[in-house]
């Protein structure tokens, strides 16, 4: 439909503004993110730093739908989440997201193949097999297809837990940590397969690290400090992501 | 963290009141048995002290029974007196020591009701007709009217007033052994607060007519002595005996009370068994659960033990802290059982006021036996079931403190010696069945019973092994429907240790009640199968609960021109040697034009001759007897009476083991009453006229039902389905606590998967689709549960009709239809189960789920 229009201009897959989000109440209360205004361009890799409280997951939470925010708004593609309902948002994680978490990311019941495929399932929605031969192939797990995740290694649950947040060609993918409880090894394999489904599927990935070589993966990084957004980077190098944490953090 | 820590405990509270919840149930059931029969035991003994006390002394014939023998089939007829001429009252009364001494009948007199024409009582407790005295007047309380005054008066019991809506005035046809007879209501009487003796209704006549209309003219059942002021009862006991004649004896007031209460406490000692096998069915059921939520608290808690034998908790310390905890419960939980079962048990009174059984208000029973036993079941069978997972809780080594949690403890299936074992325990309660209904001298109902608890464990044991595949295969359909259906399946299938045992409490439950239907269906057949086979009658008359009536109905249904032969049946106790047995009286002359006996030796027709019987083949080969042998018979009222066997006959379905004429039956058998009358019509009479006729002829008996044969049959089926329902109802007890243990179970598997149930929700799943899948999982355990039990059933119930096939149940069927039905309920009873479990999973909070620990 879209690919229709030849060259398309760089449309927003995500977009927050004015976004704020308090957990608690009165005295109690802590302000995660300060008035964030941000937006992901589509077809770009995008990693999320800062230090630990500087609300990265948060921000994530509420682009995905996981979370509401307190005040402000957020759009995935050209819908306003704060309007939906739970039912709607369901809808919208199970069409239009894609999910990588740090870890438990596959159903232990199902096979590596079944995982891949269950966001369509579960919206009963065929599977386009094609795209789904590419996804796989990506990852480089068809010969493992049959097995269940405990037969995996972490490094391939992630693969796998990649190819299901891509198979259902969302707007946009959300990772959290997707390395964090990997080797240097797995990581890498990965994050290279992230960085292609970008390059190669012009699929766009939101990625929440604290690993400055993750986040050298990325075509753009921002940074998050206190709830705001404190900096940004494109074509970043790990030297250079180092750099600016460092600054960040004294 | 601090919410997911305060949910967890919430949950526990919650699970930990679902166990509890099977144990009250089961001990509900136990201390509501003890404290119903207690509290009936107490109200009859204060009534028949009451009713007994106005007599200090009672005279009457003596039996040719001792007491101490009254096991058997003997019916009514094994307590029977007979009657002592009328002079022995004079030598009584003009003893010295004697006030007052009454002369007293009683016999079968069953009210009609004017209203409905429909007979009052008979159903259980007698319908006894007697006369009025000196000192029924200290007994019964006229509470409206007079006493009966003329042949024309009778007083009822204040119940068959009450149901009958009889005031005094009121006329009322009443039923005897002779013709009926109308009368005139002439007082209503009570017995102190109770309405009626123990459900008994009571028509009390003058003593003349009393005498006449119960057909003891010229002669007294007994005699009623009080003493004068200072005379103690044994000195009065005494006095009155040494004038009596030979075959009478006296025995004080206290002793008729006694016996009266030891019939009744026997009565409701088979009461309260039955009862108890239930309550223990229930609570071995629950057993189960508290079994499978300790085994799996125990593994939800493997870090936190981990961390205590870290910390330097023993091995034994671990055990001691998780069999605590199950005790505590187990005590907590029988003590709201036993207010539970004091609930249940004025329940249970009050629906017997519904069957006119009116009990004197007596106080609640609660004996020390019912709390102790109580408690120590409750807590018993807490503690025995925890034993194995405290024991695994046990080996849990401090190193799987430091560990990652697992995502779900891996459980490998049977292996080796625990296979064994299993195979073991299964055979051991097949083999303690087996012998128990074939090898053993009787059936053996303790052993077969624990033979089948044994099974049933042995059964659980195995089942893990059969829960995988059967699970896949039961869920096989889902898998291609919906994804929720298929993640069911696979979670059902995950562990295959917990849906088994999950799943046993049903199988026992449904096991137990298909064996109920299985055995229902099979004894309805073989009655078919008898009736078609042994019935040559195109008409039986008899009443629609079996209970005796007058032989004029049989003589005045003999005498219509439409029927070709009427021939009456009559059935009583008596004793071959000592062991209690059965006899049918039959009329020689008429009887094979209406059954089949298949006499293969001698004939029918030689019991014209005095004192001589018929004997079945079986029970003449045991004994080794041939033609012309003697059976020591011996009778209540009339003692030994050798019979000589005037032939041997092969169907015993309808007439039992031993047949003698009906005139043999009068000599020894006071009550003279029919069991049943089978009717031909006349050659030539269209059957319908012949229905017609004998209606008119039987209409004042309202008791007697006039059937054909198919009408006769669907009745007994009838019976057969009420008491296949009743059995159904007091096994439903064992399948709602099963329920609860689905309930447990799905409810802690959902805390356990509340990581997998986040990832689902984050990457689309609905609300709706969650609680979607968990049902499906409930569904595929409980239906796992139902076939098993299911199949168990059909085993246990070929088993039993195999058994009892001596005993008439000679056809064996299988009621598919109805085992589909179960199967179905079953699987609507998973989808009730889920409910709970399954809202709360759907109700977990995205975020928080994902980042739960």
């Amino acid at each position: 439909m879209e690919a229709a229009i030849p060259e398309p201009p760089p449309s927003s897959a995500a977009r927050a503004s004015g976004l704020r989000k308090v957990y608690g109440e009165g005295d109690a209360a802590v302000e995660a993110l300060r008035g964030i205004d941000i937006e992901f361009v589509g077809r770009e890799f995008t990693a999320i730093m800062g230090p630990s409280g500087s609300g990265k997951s948060t921000l994530l939470h509420c682009l995905a739908g996981l979370d509401s925010p307190t005040t402000g708004s957020v759009w995935i593609g050209d819908v306003d989440l704060t309007t939906l309902n739970e039912k709607q948002l369901t809808a919208l994680r199970r069409d239009k997201v894609g999910f990588v978490f740090q870890a438990y990311n596959l159903v232990p019941t199902l096979t590596a193949a079944e995982n891949i495929t269950l966001p369509l399932d579960i919206a009963g929605r065929g599977v386009d097999r094609a795209w789904y031969d590419q996804v796989v192939d990506t990852i480089g797990l068809r010969d493992r297809l049959g097995h269940r995740p405990s037969e995996l290694s972490g490094g391939q649950q992630q693969r796998v837990a990649g190819a299901r947040a891509l198979v259902s060609r969302p707007e946009i993918v959300f990772a959290d940590e997707p390395t964090g409880n990997l080797d240097s090894r797995s990581g890498a394999e990965l994050l290279g397969f992230l960085r292609e489904a970008v390059s190669t599927y012009d699929q766009t990935i939101l990625m929440v690290t604290h690993d400055a070589n993750a986040a050298s993966y990325a075509d753009r990084v921002v940074f998050l400090a206190d709830g705001r957004v404190v900096d940004e980077m494109r074509g970043p190098t790990v030297d250079g992501v180092l750099d600016r944490l460092k600054s960040l953090e004294s | 963290m601090w919410r997911a820590t305060f949910k967890a405990l919430l949950a526990n509270k919650l699970r930990l009141v679902l166990t509890a919840l099977s144990v009250v149930l089961g001990v509900g059931f136990v201390a509501g048995t003890y404290v119903l029969t207690d509290t009936m035991n107490a109200a009859f003994e204060e009534l028949f002290d009451q009713t007994t006390g106005a007599a200090d002394v009672v005279a009457r014939s003596s039996t040719a029974f001792d007491a101490s023998l009254t096991e058997g089939s003997g019916g009514g007829g094994s307590e029977e007196r007979q009657p002592f001429p009328e002079g022995v009252l004079d030598d009584v009364a003009t003893l010295p020591d004697v006030d007052v001494a009454t002369g007293d009948v009683q016999g079968y007199a069953q009210m009609v009701d004017p209203r409905t024409d429909e007979v009052i009582g008979g159903v259980g407790p007698p319908t006894i007709g007697t006369n009025w005295s000196e000192l029924a007047d200290q007994i019964l309380d006229i509470r409206a009217g007079s006493p009966p005054a003329g042949p024309d008066d009778v007083v009822v019991d204040a119940a068959t007033a009450r149901t009958a809506e009889l005031s005094v005035g009121d006329r009322i046809r009443i039923l005897f052994q002779g013709p009926p007879r109308e009368f005139t209501v002439s007082g209503i009487a009570g017995f102190g607060e109770a309405d009626n003796l123990a459900g008994a209704t009571l028509a009390v006549f003058d003593l003349e007519t009393a005498q006449e209309v119960l057909e003891k003219e010229g002669v007294y059942d007994l005699i009623n002595v009080v003493g004068r002021d200072g005379v103690a009862a044994s000195e009065l006991r005494a006095s009155v005996a040494a004038v009596l004649p030979d075959g009478m004896e006296a025995v004080t007031s206290t002793t008729v009370a006694d016996e009266a209460s030891d019939t009744l406490k026997e009565g409701l000692g088979f009461f309260q068994t039955a009862l108890l096998v239930f309550a223990l069915i229930a609570l071995f059921v629950g057993s189960f659960i508290i079994f499978n939520t300790f085994s799996i608290i125990v593994a939800q808690r493997t870090r936190e033990l981990a961390l205590l034998r870290a910390l330097g908790a023993s091995r034994r310390q671990v055990i001691v802290s998780v069999v605590t905890e199950a005790c505590v419960v187990g005590l907590i939980a029988s003590v709201v059982g036993i207010v539970v079962g004091i609930g249940i048990a004025i329940g249970l009174q009050g629906l017997l006021g519904l069957f006119n059984i009116d009990l004197p208000s007596t106080s609640i029973q609660l004996l020390p036996r019912t709390i102790i036993v109580s408690l120590v079941l409750g807590a018993l069978v807490t503690v025995a079931a925890s034993i194995l997972p405290a024991r695994r809780a046990g080996t849990v080594a401090p190193i799987q403190a430091l560990r990652e949690a697992e995502d779900a403890p891996p459980t490998r299936a049977l292996v080796g010696r625990r296979l064994a074992v299993a195979v073991l325990v299964t055979g051991v309660g097949v083999a303690a069945i087996l012998y128990g209904l074939f090898g053993a001298e009787s059936n053996e109902a303790t052993l077969v019973g624990l033979g089948a608890a044994v099974t049933f464990i042995g059964v659980a044991m195995l089942s893990p092994l059969a829960a995988r595949p059967v699970a896949g295969g039961l869920g096989a359909p889902l898998r291609r429907l919906s994804i929720q259906g298929r993640l069911g399946r696979e979670n059902a299938m995950r562990s295959p240790k917990r849906t088994a045992s999950t799943a046993t409490a049903l199988m026992i439950g449904l096991g137990l009640v298909s064996m109920v239907a299985i055995l229902a269906a099979s004894l309805k057949a073989s009655f078919d199968a008898a009736l078609t086979e042994t019935l040559k009658a195109d008409y039986t008359l008899s009443t629609s609960s079996f209970t005796t009536f007058s032989p004029d109905v049989g003589e005045r249904v003999a005498a219509l021109p439409e029927v070709g032969v009427a021939s009456a049946f009559r059935q009583d106790g008596f004793r071959v040697g000592d062991a209690s047995s059965f006899l049918t009286a039959v009329d020689p002359a008429t009887v094979e034009d209406v059954a089949t006996m298949e006499v293969s030796e001698g004939s029918v027709s030689e019991l014209g001759e005095e004192d001589t019987v018929l004997v079945h083949r079986e029970v003449a080969e045991e004994r080794g007897w041939s033609l012309g042998d003697e059976v020591p018979a011996r009778f209540a009222s009339s003692g030994d009476m050798p019979l000589t066997i005037v032939g041997i006959y092969d169907e015993n379905r309808l007439v039992g083991d031993y047949v003698v004429s009906l005139d043999t039956y009068e000599g020894v058998f006071t009550e003279q009453l029919d069991a049943f009358v089978l009717v031909t019509g006349a050659e030539g009479v269209p059957l319908p006229e012949v229905a017609d006729s004998i209606r008119a002829a039987v209409a004042e008996f309202p008791n007697v039902q006039v059937q054909d044969q198919a009408a006769f049959r669907e009745q007994q089926a009838g019976f057969i389905d009420q008491l296949l329902a009743l059995v159904t109802a007091l096994l439903l007890m064992a399948i709602v606590i099963a329920l609860f243990g689905i309930v447990n179970t799905l409810g802690l598997s959902i805390y356990e998967r509340t990581r997998e149930l986040g990832l689902l929700r984050a990457v689309g799943m609905s609300r709706r689709q969650v609680k979607r899948m968990i049902r499906w999982e409930s569904v595929i355990i409980a239906v796992f549960g139902a076939v098993v039990g299911i199949a168990i059933g059909v085993l246990f119930g070929w088993a039993l009709q195999q058994a009892l096939r001596n005993q008439g149940v000679t056809e064996f069927v299988l009621p598919v239809g109805q085992l589909v039905v179960y199967l179905v309920l079953a699987g609507l009873a998973g989808v009730l189960a889920a409910i709970w479990p399954a809202r709360r999973a759907a109700k977990l909070d995205v975020l928080e789920a994902i980042s739960y620990e």
